[in-house]
């Protein structure tokens, strides 16, 4: 598979100060492939460090040290380049206040060099596609926030970009445009194959959206991969509580497939199952076997916010 | 590279200039207001201190000048306070554009306006205090003009080079720079009236000798001698300065953050 992203050792530290330097170390030998087409999300706490990775990625910001590749190019040499097959949108999207729908589409279309019947037409698509017939001629300043949303992502999109950076998409949005946007963002991937790089601290957002993630801590990407494979690797996953009729065996569940942890009494068994729903059937079928009743069993959904707690200690 | 894309990358920050001027009524009031409450409050001084048709000229000449380079330097200064204001500044630069298109766009906005202000002011100058054109002649008119408007890029430029250093700190020198130009240019009085040392700063800005040009049509000494030649080749060298130094601060703002930061 074609690689988006290739990032070897890449350092960053933000100095402030003209008089007493104060240095701000950010990003240590970060280390990050990102396949293309995929959607990626970059995971991680406050002030981890994601906006400026990202940021160093669509050209906005200079890396102190590293090897930084997007669709093949180095970002420092050849950030011209880059910079003509990328985009971005941010959540709490911002433009200039006095400018129209259409007119802030134009502006940034003749940005791109577009202009005459084709940049009409690419306007008149993004206007479809986000649904912003209405307020085409509202300005920013009035607009909702999910509409000034939907306008990033139509800026975001107007150059027709193979790689798309989305810095924390759905912040401020109500639940109802959030999931709104997220499925724009799912239908753009699927349908255009472009490559989606996304930063948020919302782990469902990450799980719904992305193929893949990387958790970012202590400057560096801590674990990459599934949202699953990472919970099998820290050993979060579904917890399944069994309540037994009578005591329930005991065995070896430990050594069961898919089972990350095990605790029990004499009548309850609790197991952490990386997948419950594929796993726990042969788990029942060991206590039947055994001689066991089971009279309830609870399973509780694998809690991704410990994820999050488990990557950010 | 296509030419024509490189042009409308340019003309981007015109039509946003242009859009942002017709739509906002401080700007007209700026373009207007201002300039006219300045050429009749020193226009009626002049009056008052019954002073003669030449001197009268000669300080009028100032206030068009002051004039038409603050308005015609606002516009290149906002085509990036427009996105500092608005938080979008990160927008623009994710895009391939370069400086130059920022400078080209926004310099075509303040082109025009400093015209209509350079006009306007002129024509009220002789409607209002008998200020006679025809000794400058059409080409007088033109040069002079064309000097004022490459002062006002070269303050233009400098203004967006400090913003992208500064950030919001160096918001204030859109408006302030020019004063102080102006000021050491001779604005109301000849240079030699200055002390000596700020006389020789006054030689280094090419305003000095614009306005000494204009003024010459009038009878009035120039204090160094090819005025035109000074006051175009200083401002070759300024722009061609300037354009380094805004170059050098994206860079800073790259390495810095400053781009992320007034984005936030």
């Amino acid at each position: 598979m074609e690689t988006a992203i290739r990032v070897e050792g890449l350092f960053k530290t933000f100095q402030s100060g003209w008089v007493r330097r104060r240095r701000l170390p950010v990003l240590r030998d970060l280390r990050l492939a990102i396949p293309a087409g995929t959607i990626f999300g970059i995971l991680g706490p406050n002030g981890a460090g994601k906006t400026t990775l990202i940021s160093i990625l669509a050209t906005l910001l200079l890396p102190d040290a590293g090897m930084v590749e997007v669709l093949g190019l180095d970002v420092r040499r050849q950030a011209a380049k880059v910079r003509r097959r990328i985009n971005l949108a941010s959540g709490a999207a911002k433009f200039v206040w006095s400018l129209t729908v259409l007119e802030n589409l134009r502006f940034y279309g003749h940005l791109y060099g577009l202009w005459g019947r084709q940049l009409a037409v690419r306007v008149e698509e993004m206007v479809a596609l986000f649904e912003l017939q209405e307020y085409r001629h509202s300005p920013f300043e009035t607009l909702s926030s999910g509409l000034k949303q939907r306008l990033a992502l139509a800026k975001a999109l107007i150059s027709r970009p193979e790689l798309l950076f989305l810095d924390e998409p759905t912040n401020g949005l109500d639940p109802i445009a959030a999931q709104h946007s997220r499925e724009e963002i799912l239908r753009l991937n699927r349908q255009t194959g472009v490559t989606i790089i996304l930063t948020t601290h919302n782990l469902r957002e990450a799980e719904q959206l992305c193929q893949e993630v990387g958790f970012l801590g202590e400057g560096r990407i801590l674990a990459q991969g599934s949202i699953r494979a990472l919970q099998t690797q820290l050993g979060l996953g579904d917890r399944v509580i069994l309540e037994g009729a009578g005591p329930l065996p005991r065995l070896a569940y430990q050594q069961l497939p898919g089972v990350l942890r095990c605790r029990q009494n004499e009548t309850h068994l609790e197991l952490i199952l990386d997948h419950s729903d594929s796993r726990l059937p042969l788990v029942i079928q060991e206590i039947n076997q055994a001689g066991g009743l089971i009279r309830a069993i609870r399973v509780e959904a694998a809690d991704l916010e410990d994820l999050f707690r488990e990557f950010s200690r | 590279m296509s030419l024509v894309a490189e042009a409308v990358k340019a003309w981007a920050f015109a039509a946003r200039g242009g859009i942002m001027n017709c739509r906002n009524v401080f700007a007209v009031l700026e373009m207007l207001f201002w300039p006219l409450v300045g050429l009749f409050s020193v226009g009626l001084l002049t009056r008052f201190l019954d002073l003669g048709p030449a001197t009268v000229s000669f300080v009028l000449i100032g206030s068009v000048a002051m004039n038409t380079v603050q308005i015609a330097q606002l516009d290149v200064s906002y085509a990036l306070l427009y996105d500092v204001w608005a938080k979008s500044l990160k927008h623009g630069f994710i895009a391939p554009i370069h400086v130059i298109h920022v400078i080209l766009g926004s310099g075509l906005v303040g082109f025009i306006r400093g015209l209509v202000v350079f006009i306007v002011m002129l024509a009220l100058s002789i409607w209002a205090f008998g200020m006679d054109l025809r000794q400058a002649g059409w080409l007088g008119l033109t040069i002079f003009f064309l000097g004022l408007f490459l002062v006002a890029v070269i303050e233009g430029v400098l203004v967006l080079s400090l913003v992208l250093l500064f950030g919001h700190r160096a918001e204030i020198t859109a408006w302030a720079i020019s004063y102080l130009v102006l000021l050491l240019a001779g604005l109301y009085y000849p240079v030699t009236l200055l002390p000596v040392s700020l006389q020789a700063v006054a030689q280094l800005i090419p305003l000095t000798h614009f306005m000494e040009y204009f003024r010459s049509f009038y009878g009035f000494p120039v204090s160094a001698s090819a005025p035109l030649a000074r006051g175009f080749l200083l401002s070759l060298a300024y722009l061609a300065a300037g354009y380094g130094l805004i170059t050098v601060s994206l860079r800073r703002a790259r390495q810095r953050g400053t781009l992320l930061k007034l984005s936030e």
